[in-house]
């Protein structure tokens, strides 16, 4: 076994073990399951008023914008939650027991809440999907601008593809920049401040209401941050398809993925080396 | 011999009152005192809890730029509507913080230390502590209402009179579901489902609901006391309204003390060693 096959199996065994861990309380899961059918209820019920007057907003319809917020929120549940673990092993000093272990810190991390979190970000896909069929029907139709020949079901399976492999890179970018909020604990007790920021940007570029409903300017600058790459790039997958712009918007998911690395990377050199272990 | 006869349960009822009165007072300041004592935090989850408020409403700002209305609400409706939602949720948070630990406390037989005290037991248990990020929520209310309405004193003074029905209406429902937990042992599912209904059918415009949501609303689920029928009270300045509304927070508070004291009966302790700090 090779040594790269052998450092992949290490972190994928995390990966399972952590989800092993979840699936052995499945009623943690109810309370998210609770609130996700909450809000994609009320959501719907103000799409609804919003659109009384009028068939289509910024490009989206009706049913454009339930399923939009329907898979939105889904990273939001699903990998939303990584900080406040992350940041309480640094606090707490358990972050010493783990650099001392053989495996990459950032790696092993990611493998295990990750993994831990893929589970329920399933579980909510699949309700999603069933609240969605019961609010509002079938997802919409895919975009126009197919390459041409290509059957219908050939597409459903591309958006399917697309929609999982953005969810994925959502999921990571997520991993990748709470981890570098979360080592901030190595210069500062609170560092939950950091977080709030983070979450609420990304509650409203692109999470709660599709980019395109922003005011033009505020739009231009969005996409040049990572907030649109953490919900908004699955969920118009879903609802507006076409292969060039999904490939587009997951190979800027993965560019931002490979900078929110760097990111994280770079912040544990730095900060690993103020850490200060007491204690026996 | 017999006036005095006659006024002694009023002087008694008065005496009760101011005693109590400065039970809650000295309650509070010891909640105060406790809490700026992190001051670090206390700024923290101040600010915090007004980020996410104003998360909010910079959607509502974005969406409402581009439909006008929703449910019949324009973009300062929803604003009020936060303000009223947030203020009231607050109050109840600083003033009775317990209210969402009520269910633990009994589940883990922890009543004990108040039962040996000599003021209500109900009362005592919820205002024994106070929750740091509530004070956001407090002040954000009054922002938003400075900010829509200006500084006219009558717009505060309503607002102030409506939050106070508010915030007892949010403790007396919280406290009812979490007493459940006297009959049914865990209650706690049942609590964070009540408080998510609540919270969130509140936040959002009347109108979106349809009829058969409606009924919820001002019964069970009583959104339409904390935040629709406040927000027709201020929007025409009705302080007639406004005495209902302490109404039906009283019977509200009436029904939720009833539970707690009916459930009280089959509690049992958990002999552990607590003390108030």
């Amino acid at each position: 076994m090779s040594r790269l096959q052998k450092t992949l199996r290490k972190y994928a065994l995390a990966a399972s073990t952590a989800m092993s861990e979840r699936i052995a309380y499945p009623g943690n899961f109810v309370g998210s399951m609770f609130t996700y059918a909450l809000f994609v209820f009320i959501f719907s019920r103000v799409w609804a008023g919003a659109y009384a007057g009028a068939t289509e907003i910024a490009g989206y319809t009706m049913s454009m914008a339930v399923w939009y917020f329907i898979i939105a929120e889904i990273p939001s549940f699903g990998f939303g939650r990584f900080f406040s673990t992350l940041s309480r092993d640094m606090k707490s000093g358990q972050i010493a027991y783990l650099l001392a272990r053989p495996y990459d810190f950032i790696g092993y991390s990611m493998a295990e809440k990750l993994g831990g979190s893929l589970m329920e970000a399933g579980i909510i896909l699949a309700e999603g999907l069933v609240v969605g069929l019961v609010l509002v029907g079938l997802p919409p139709a895919i975009a126009s601008g197919y390459p041409a020949g290509s059957s219908s079901l050939a597409l459903e399976a591309a958006r399917s593809g697309f929609l999982v492999v953005s969810l994925l890179l959502a999921g990571a970018l997520n991993f990748f920049l709470q981890i570098a909020l979360a080592m901030t604990a190595f210069w500062l007790e609170e560092n939950e401040a950091f977080f709030w920021i983070f979450q609420k940007f990304a509650l409203v570029v692109g999470t709660l209401i599709p980019i395109e409903f922003l005011p033009e300017k505020v739009a231009r600058i969005a996409v040049w941050t990572p907030f649109p790459y953490l919900s908004y790039a699955p969920a118009r997958i879903m609802v507006a398809f076409s292969p060039a712009e999904a490939l587009s918007l997951v190979a800027r998911q993965a560019l931002w993925v490979f900078m929110a690395l760097l990111l994280a990377r770079a912040v544990f050199a730095s900060g690993s080396r103020r850490l200060s272990v007491n204690g026996g | 011999m017999k006036i005095k006869d006659a006024q002694a349960p009023v002087a008694r009822f008065r005496g009760r009152f101011k005693a109590y009165a400065r039970f809650m007072t000295a309650a509070f300041l010891v909640n105060v005192k406790a809490t700026l004592e992190y001051r670090v935090n206390f700024i923290l989850q101040f600010f915090g809890m007004m980020l996410n408020n104003a998360a909010f409403a910079a959607f509502w700002k974005v969406l409402l730029d581009r439909v006008g209305k929703v449910g019949g609400y324009g973009f300062s409706d929803v604003m009020l509507l936060w303000a009223l939602v947030s203020s009231s949720f607050g109050l109840a948070h600083i003033v009775f913080g317990n209210v969402r630990q009520l269910g633990r406390i009994i589940m883990e037989g922890s009543l004990d230390v108040y039962l040996l005290q000599p003021k209500d037991v109900w009362l005592n248990v919820l205002a024994s502590k106070t929750i740091v990020s509530a004070w956001g929520d407090f002040a954000y209310g009054y922002i938003v209402l400075a900010m829509m309405t200006g500084t006219e004193l009558e717009r505060f003074a309503l607002f102030t009179a409506l939050i106070i029905p508010g915030a007892l209406i949010f403790a007396a429902t919280f406290a009812a579901v979490e007493s459940l937990a006297f009959l049914i042992g865990n209650s706690s599912a049942l609590s964070s489902a009540l408080t998510e209904f609540m919270l969130s059918f509140s936040l959002y415009p009347e109108g979106v609901y349809g009829t058969g949501l409606r009924w919820m609303l001002y019964t069970i689920v009583p959104s339409g006391f904390v935040a629709f029928l406040p927000l027709r009270v201020f929007r025409s300045l009705d302080w007639g309204l406004v005495l209902l509304l302490y109404l039906v927070a009283a019977l509200y508070v009436g029904l939720s003390y009833g539970l707690f004291n009916l459930g009280l009966r089959r509690y049992e302790s958990g002999n552990r060693m607590d003390a108030r700090l």
